[in-house]
């Protein structure tokens, strides 16, 4: 996988637009495809947070991350919808099949943005110009999958996650939904946009650049690597140098399959009581765990993450011995980590989430071990055929015929 | 607080203790150094309330008192300071002033009052051992002791005391180290104590190979001093799992080979080794060991080496990473290696070892995939 003799690198990102949305107006055709003002993300008077908006619903102030009862208020027409995981994730593997068939190194970065290593496909596609390509591309992903990208490309990942950016039609109606940025002109395109706008200057990192009056791109470029190292400390300082030149990573993994899976949960009203929290906790394992287990993968870390009533969040993650994928040795490990973080500040809880990174294939364990595992994290090869079993009739009865006890007909509580 | 003291006696006393003193700390005290000035020299002491350490060096003093300073900036000075006496005054409890040639500091630091106390240990009933012992046992076992939090009993090493022997014993779950070391008698009575590498890896590096220490303990602490050294742990408490019943007894095919060489194979293998398994792969058969790896997406290796090998023939999985370190600790130029099956665990020995100690490795096998 050498550089092609030209040497540039021919880097596209591909994100998916308003993936929730269109997933959604395709999966239920007679509520959310009539619908102008669509909502992804949480019901009326629920108090979840929007996970996409139309363009359309936007247009009154809309965003991710919003608490559905603003969005209510901003767009009281607005129609909402929860978010179709299921169907997110059918169209993620749909649209992987098509890009996998136009270059080998394909690497998903999100459930709808993907990292495309075209470099050394020139002959391939018989010289023909990326942009060319990309918008090939573009239309075989439309033609077969139903959604529509927007395809940025460049030299490098920073280039082309930024370009792909340009090229939404939320931003620029006129774009063609392809835009590449040609060798040589990384720099000239970064000089166009604000600081904020460059992935990984968060608000945080924000504020200490206003602080010298910096707001754009170009008059950090006045700024020398030394002032930014002491600013920002060496590494922080170091990267925004490089990163506001145009220069950043140009490597495509495509093993990186998903590097983690969450989910996480806003509850109707807030929740104080530690057994409803675990009882939310398992909910959210059990889901995730389904998942986990057919994608064929097991966890080596498991993170929990909780929201006090004053939104003030908090998380602990542990690395496992072991990678882990039944429910109940998940749930062992996640349920004392939401108990340390009881433990530490024990009020009424918004949100539980869980996730599991070092997501490994979970084909049997390669090391053996000298020790039985503790009795209480261990996952025994019986949670092992128990939690397969549970799979299969679930697949086949429906997503909720086996569940836990606990989870069974709360009063008061009932969901879905 | 008033007192002299050669740069060199004071450059040893802070190493000493600075290892001790954490580097962050929400508790501002900790990172400060207890100075004591007595009419037995000066006391440096050091905590991070797991691991607390104090020596005491030869100072002529002028005048008794105590503070504490700044632990790293200490350090830094005198590291910086020329090779002649030192003079340290305090006037006020929290205000120190050095003075060592044409230099002069004056740090700030905080009241001796904030400084924690030390565990209080009963030494009397406790044990007497050599340090070297205790140090023979410490590098040879402590480094098998798992750095994971999942399981924090396996992050101490097991030290069993016995009327004639003293034992220690670490292992990850994947690998274990077990020493005995024989002794004629220590004292105290019989005890099982899990201690965290950190203190033992203290008490490896400050005590004097011909000293002799006593052990003292309370509930949760355990205390080791000579007469300028101390050194107090917490105790890691729970049943340390059963690892007698994990020590293979059959195993019928052995292997013994020049550590030198199995290691310098190992090293050359692991380099096309999967940087998440290190996974190598042995084949023995009759006075030959061959080597290999296979890594998708990168490469492969082969290499053959001579050994004495006794058994049916035998193809295991390693983690090289683990073998290597096993090999590290083995006293002796060759070693015997014992092995049952694929999945079942290998033991590694030292042949030839002219010590009345008894070491013994412990590996566990990676899973072939063909």
């Amino acid at each position: 996988m050498g550089q092609p003799p030209a040497g540039a690198r021919r880097i596209l990102l591909a994100d998916c637009d308003q993936m929730f949305v269109a997933v959604a107006r395709l999966a239920d055709p007679e509520v959310a495809g009539k619908a102008r003002l669509l909502v992804v993300g949480g019901r009326p008077g629920g108090r979840g947070v929007v996970c996409s908006a139309s363009y359309e619903a936007r247009a009154y102030g809309l965003r991710a991350g919003m608490p559905i009862s603003r969005a209510e208020r901003l767009c009281p027409k607005a129609t909402f919808v929860p978010v179709p995981r299921k169907a997110c994730g059918v169209k993620h593997r749909e649209i992987r099949a098509v890009l996998d068939e136009w270059t080998p190194l394909v690497e998903p970065a999100s459930v709808d943005e993907f990292y495309l290593d075209l470099t050394g496909t020139e002959r391939l596609y018989k010289d023909e110009a990326l942009a060319q390509t990309a918008g090939r591309l573009r239309a075989d992903v439309h033609a077969r999958a139903g959604l529509t990208l927007s395809i940025g490309g460049g030299t490098n990942r920073l280039v082309a996650k930024l370009a792909a950016e340009r090229a939404k039609p939320r931003n620029n109606p006129e774009a063609p939904g392809v835009l590449i940025v040609p060798p040589g002109q990384e720099g000239a395109f970064l000089a166009d946009h604000a600081l904020a706008e460059i992935p990984g200057v968060g608000p945080r990192l924000q504020a200490a650049l206003r602080r010298y009056g910096l707001i754009r791109v170009p008059e950090a470029l006045r700024i020398e690597c030394g002032a930014f190292e002491r600013w920002l400390g060496p590494r922080t300082g170091q990267w925004l140098y490089r990163r506001i030149r145009g220069q950043g990573s140009d490597e495509v993994d495509p093993v990186g399959e998903a590097k983690s899976m969450s989910h996480e949960e806003t509850f109707a009203k807030d929740i104080a009581s530690d057994d409803a929290l675990e009882a939310e906790l398992l909910r959210l394992v059990t889901a995730l765990g389904r998942d986990l287990r057919a994608e064929g993968l097991a966890a080596g870390c498991i993170t929990v993450k909780l929201r006090d009533h004053d939104f003030k969040t908090r998380q602990l993650s542990r690395s496992q011995p072991e990678p882990l994928r039944t429910d109940r040795a998940i749930f062992g490990a996640a349920r004392e980590m939401l108990r340390a973080l009881r433990a530490r500040r024990r009020v009424a809880a918004r949100l539980v989430g869980v996730s599991f990174s070092a997501l490994t294939a979970s084909e049997g364990k390669p090391q053996f071990t000298l020790l039985p595992a503790d009795t209480r994290e261990r996952e025994t090869p019986k949670d092992r055929r128990l939690a397969t079993a549970v799979d299969r009739i679930n697949a086949k009865l429906g997503e909720r015929t086996i569940r836990p006890a606990r989870l069974v007909r709360r009063p008061g509580r009932e969901r879905e | 607080m008033k007192f002299t003291i050669t740069r060199e006696k004071l450059h040893e006393g802070l190493g000493a203790v600075a290892a001790s003193v954490p580097t962050k700390t929400t508790l501002p005290v900790l990172a400060n150094i207890l100075v004591e000035a007595s009419k037995d020299g000066l006391r440096l002491s050091g905590t991070d309330l797991d691991i607390s350490v104090s020596t005491t060096i030869p100072a002529s003093v002028d005048q008794e008192g105590a503070t504490t300073l700044p632990a790293r900036k200490l350090v830094e000075i005198v590291k910086e300071l020329p090779n002649a006496a030192i003079r340290m005054t305090s006037s006020g409890e929290q205000r120190a002033t050095i003075e060592c040639g044409k230099s002069k500091f004056k740090l700030l630091g905080l009241s001796r009052d904030d400084f924690p106390a030390f565990p209080s240990v009963k030494f009397e009933g406790g044990w007497k051992v050599a340090a070297k012992d205790l140090q023979k046992l410490i590098q040879h076992v402590a480094f098998a002791a798992s750095t994971e939090e999942s399981r924090p009993i396996l992050n101490g090493v097991l030290w069993e005391l016995r009327a004639d022997r003293m034992r220690m014993v670490a292992t990850n779950g994947h690998r274990l180290a077990r020493m005995d070391v024989p002794t004629s008698g220590h004292g105290g009575g019989q005890a099982d104590l899990i201690i965290p590498p950190k203190a033992l890896e203290q008490i490896r590096r400050l005590f004097g190979g011909d000293e002799e220490i006593e052990i003292g303990k309370s509930d949760n602490h355990l205390g080791f001093r000579s007469t300028t050294t101390q050194i107090y742990t917490r105790l890691i408490e729970g049943p340390y799992p059963n690892y007698e019943q994990v020590i293979p007894r059959e195993n019928d095919k052995s292997l013994t080979a020049d550590k030198a060489a199995l290691a310098a194979a190992l090293r050359r293998m692991s380099i096309v080794a999967s940087d998440q398994t290190h996974r190598i792969r042995m084949a023995f058969t009759n006075g030959a060991c061959k080597l290999s790896v296979q890594t998708p997406d990168l490469g492969e290796a082969q290499e053959e080496l001579a050994v004495a090998y006794e058994g049916d023939s035998l193809e295991i999985g390693f983690n090289a990473a683990y073998m290597l370190e096993i090999l590290k600790y083995m006293p002796t130029d060759e070693v015997r290696m014992t092995f049952k099956a694929p999945e079942r665990a290998a033991t590694c020995e030292p042949v030839g070892w002219d010590d009345p100690a008894s070491y013994m490795t412990l590996v566990m096998p990676l899973r072939l995939v063909d």
